[in-house]
């Protein structure tokens, strides 16, 4: 196992968390921590750009048949049904990724917008080597385009964004809509704590719910 | 920047009691229990919500999403580190906020319970100066700060097992009130290696009930423990271990969603108000705070809302005495403020590597790991430092459980995205054919006139005030000693049987342990609060969190905060009666 296989102290900006106390690890932490300085800096500012123009307008909408049908082709590329644990489809990835997109903070990062850009790219570069779009390729057409693809920064943080919410669907409790029955958990001999969460006291209740914290 | 002057609230938004307290954490909870106790009224104002352990499920959104911290767009820090080129960054984050909500910060902690030791009262003398470090001898004696640690391990509830070691520091009480919580496997390989190696291995006192105590139930072990919440109320929140016995006084009221943001000062320079918004009314702002801010009246007004808050607020109350903030005449509010220096390391157990037995005990999880080594907390080692220096503490520990930040952190390989099948084998092989146990340093943060809070002079938060500006410099002093403790760390691990062993000093704040910025001391002109906590300047305004701390000493602050907080609350009591 290589060291930088393992999370490190945050430097997001850049202070340390120990476990000691709340070493919460956020969810921006996370992406800031979990991509090179470098690329990150190009993606947040790609998908501010993305956040001013088009978190209104198009996150409330549902995707399309086509763009549902490529993402789901594309996460099935990068988890596939390889006989080794889960694939995408088993652990509900593209109805947790619909969910996840309708977090206000995902929305004001613009996230939606910026995964709708993205088929474009993979259907655009689809059509100049195959002269179709994604989903009209074979299976090994589509693993060998998505190579090509994330030699593209750009590109290989729109898939690194597709993996970061399909890895919230393995490990996330189910009652977020992924990780149905504990498969993902059950795969990685991961032992969930207890109490677990139920719908009415998911991360969103707490946040947004106005009787939530009132009192005792 | 100069903060709002006075706030004048209409007066049908005032309410009075004997005691307000600002924040309701480790500092806030003794001072409630014990006024509450005695017959006072006390009014506690807390920005966050008011939680339960009905409420505290083990769920990794809660703190994906910071669900119990202020929100960085309401409210947060400007940053400024040392750069690598001699200069200094300037960032904004959200990190210091370590959490709002009715117990503070100490419903998330891991609760490691370390007391400080004689020595950490007296570092100037025993060790001398050192250039460019502000250290200063404590204005009070261990001796004087025992009686209060026995206190909380009675009172809030510690578990541990007292083991005779170099370093022990004095103890009124033979042992702890409660035996040790169950402890994980590991621990024997722990203790077997540190005996071959001539270390003394001591079972780590805790902050948590190993049995059940005053309506609060026993560890249920679910193994998902620091930076969550307590779900059994077994973890000695401030809120589970005191604020609930406080409320039941009839006397101590909590107000939750209550932000504090000026505190005011009458002729003599002591404080008589305290002026608040209430977070869920969006009215409520700076801009028209005459209308709309509440107040809340009393004798005594406690601020215990965390080391860098604490000192906010104190600058942002000017008065007719204190024209640059409350108890700043001298220029030493938010000044010396510390973190915690230190550092991490790693042992990995690859399972193949063992027996079957001793994989199946690696596997395990539930138990705590609950060692320490203290045999450097002072360091006599010629070959390292050419006369005996203040070292630490080091604790071994698991990380709190994240499986799903864990599992991202796989997902690049030098910079490369892994996906598909390449992807998946990776994670597996991480999280089922190894297992990853951890140590953490704890060193002082040398004080030094490059580590402060400020008001910031452009962001202000959502409701108009200034935000705090934290500079984080570091003494090069502090490197070397985490070093020097992260290596004894590293022999250990290996002793142990690690395949692979890593580690690493680091320099950067650690955000969830802040303390200093007001820190207690005999003379004005070198210290913001007298030896009794009372700000200077004022008869009456108390600071009881962790910013009286001149040093941190070489452990977690939270057991020293409690302890000093009841040894303020007996100061209280005595001016009171």
């Amino acid at each position: 196992m290589q060291q930088s296989s393992h999370p490190k102290p945050i430097r997001s900006g850049s202070q340390t968390h120990i476990a000691a106390f709340n070493s919460s690890l956020s969810r921006r932490d996370f992406l800031k921590q979990s991509a090179t300085a470098t690329l990150l800096a190009g993606l947040l500012i790609y998908k501010h750009s993305f956040a001013k123009e088009l978190s209104t307008s198009v996150s409330t909408k549902d995707f399309t048949s086509h763009q549902k049908a490529t993402l789901e082709s594309v996460q099935l590329q990068l988890f596939p049904d390889d006989g080794d644990g889960p694939s995408a489809s088993n652990i509900h990835a593209y109805r947790y990724l619909q969910w996840a997109l309708t977090d206000p903070e995902n929305m004001a990062d613009g996230d939606k917008g910026f995964i709708i850009e993205g088929i474009q790219w993979l259907d655009n570069l689809s059509k100049q080597q195959h002269s179709s779009n994604f989903i009209t390729l074979n299976p090994k057409q589509k693993h060998q385009l998505l190579e090509v693809f994330s030699h593209t920064s750009k590109h290989e943080n729109w898939m690194s964004l597709l993996v970061y919410y399909l890895l919230e669907a393995l490990l996330l409790d189910p009652v977020y809509g992924g990780n149905p029955n504990g498969i993902g958990w059950k795969w990685l001999e991961h032992q969930p704590g207890f109490p677990r969460p139920d719908n009415k006291h998911t991360y969103r209740h707490f946040l947004y719910d106005q009787d939530s914290g009132k009192s005792v | 920047m100069k903060a709002p002057s006075v706030i004048k609230p209409s007066s049908n938004s005032v309410q009075d009691a004997d005691i307000c307290i600002v924040g309701s954490g480790a500092g806030a909870g003794p001072i409630a229990y014990e006024l509450s106790k005695a017959g006072y009224s006390v009014i506690i104002l807390e920005k966050g919500g008011w939680y339960t352990e009905k409420d505290f499920f083990k769920d990794e959104q809660l703190s994906r999403h910071d669900v119990f911290q202020s929100q960085f767009k309401d409210e947060r820090h400007v940053l400024n580190e040392p750069n690598d080129d001699g200069g200094w960054s300037n960032d904004t984050t959200a990190q210091f906020w370590g959490g709002n909500i009715v117990g503070g910060a100490s419903n998330f902690m891991s609760g490691y319970f370390h007391r400080l030791k004689p020595v950490d009262f007296r570092l100037v003398s025993i060790f001398g100066k050192i250039k460019g470090a502000n250290t200063v001898d404590w204005p009070i004696s261990y001796s004087e700060l025992e009686p209060y640690y026995t206190k909380v391990e009675r009172i809030v509830g510690v578990s541990g097992k007292v083991v005779k070691h170099p370093h022990l520091e004095p103890r009124s009480t033979k042992d702890y009130p409660f035996v040790p919580t169950a402890e994980h496997p590991i621990a024997g390989w722990f203790d077997k290696a540190c005996h071959t190696l001539g270390f003394h291995p001591l079972p780590m006192a805790r902050g948590i009930l190993s049995k059940p105590y005053n309506n609060r139930r026993s560890c249920e072990y679910s193994g998902y423990c620091g930076s969550y919440g307590c779900s059994s109320g077994a973890k000695a929140s401030s809120r589970a271990a005191l604020l609930d016995q406080a409320i039941a006084t009839g006397k101590c009221k909590i107000i939750p969603y209550a932000k504090a943001f000026h505190i005011n000062s009458d002729q003599k320079g002591n404080a008589t108000s305290v002026d608040y918004f209430d977070t869920n009314n969006p009215e409520h702002t700076l801009a028209n705070a005459e209308k709309n801010a509440l107040s809340i009246q009393a004798k005594i007004i406690v601020v215990a809302c965390y080391s860098i808050e604490s000192a906010r607020l104190l600058l942002s109350s000017p008065g007719v005495k204190h024209p640059n903030g409350i108890g700043n005449n001298h220029q030493q509010v938010g000044k010396n403020l510390h973190c915690c220096s230190g550092g991490t390391g790693h042992g990995v157990f690859e399972y193949d590597q063992f027996s079957k037995q001793q994989a199946d005990d690696l596997k395990i999880r539930g138990p705590f790991f609950n060692r320490a080594l203290q045999d450097w907390y002072v360091i006599d080692d010629k070959k390292a430092f050419s006369k005996p220096v203040k070292g630490g503490t080091l604790d071994f520990v698991f990380d709190p459980p994240s499986p799903t930040s864990d599992a991202n952190s796989l997902k690049r390989e030098d910079g490369k995205l892994l996906w598909g099948s390449t992807l998946k084998q990776r994670i597996k092989s991480s999280f089922t054919q190894s297992k990853d146990f951890k140590f953490e340093v704890f060193c002082d943060w040398l004080t030094n006139d490059d580590c402060h809070v400020s008001l910031d002079s452009k962001e202000k938060d959502k409701w108009g005030s200034p935000i705090a500006k934290v500079k984080a410099g570091f003494h090069p002093h502090d490197m070397k000693v985490a070093q020097y403790l992260v290596d004894r760390g590293k022999e250990v691990m290996t002793a142990m049987g690690a395949q692979t062993v890593w580690g690493n000093a680091f320099s950067a704040p650690t955000s969830n342990l802040i303390a200093g910025g007001l820190r207690f001391g005999n003379d004005p002109k070198t210290s913001a609060l007298d030896a009794d906590c009372r700000v200077h300047g004022t008869d009456n305004l108390f600071v009881s969190d962790g910013s009286f701390m001149p040093n941190g000493g070489s452990v977690t602050p939270t057991f020293t905060i409690y302890a000093n907080s009841f040894r303020v609350a007996d100061k209280i009591k005595e001016q009171l009666s």
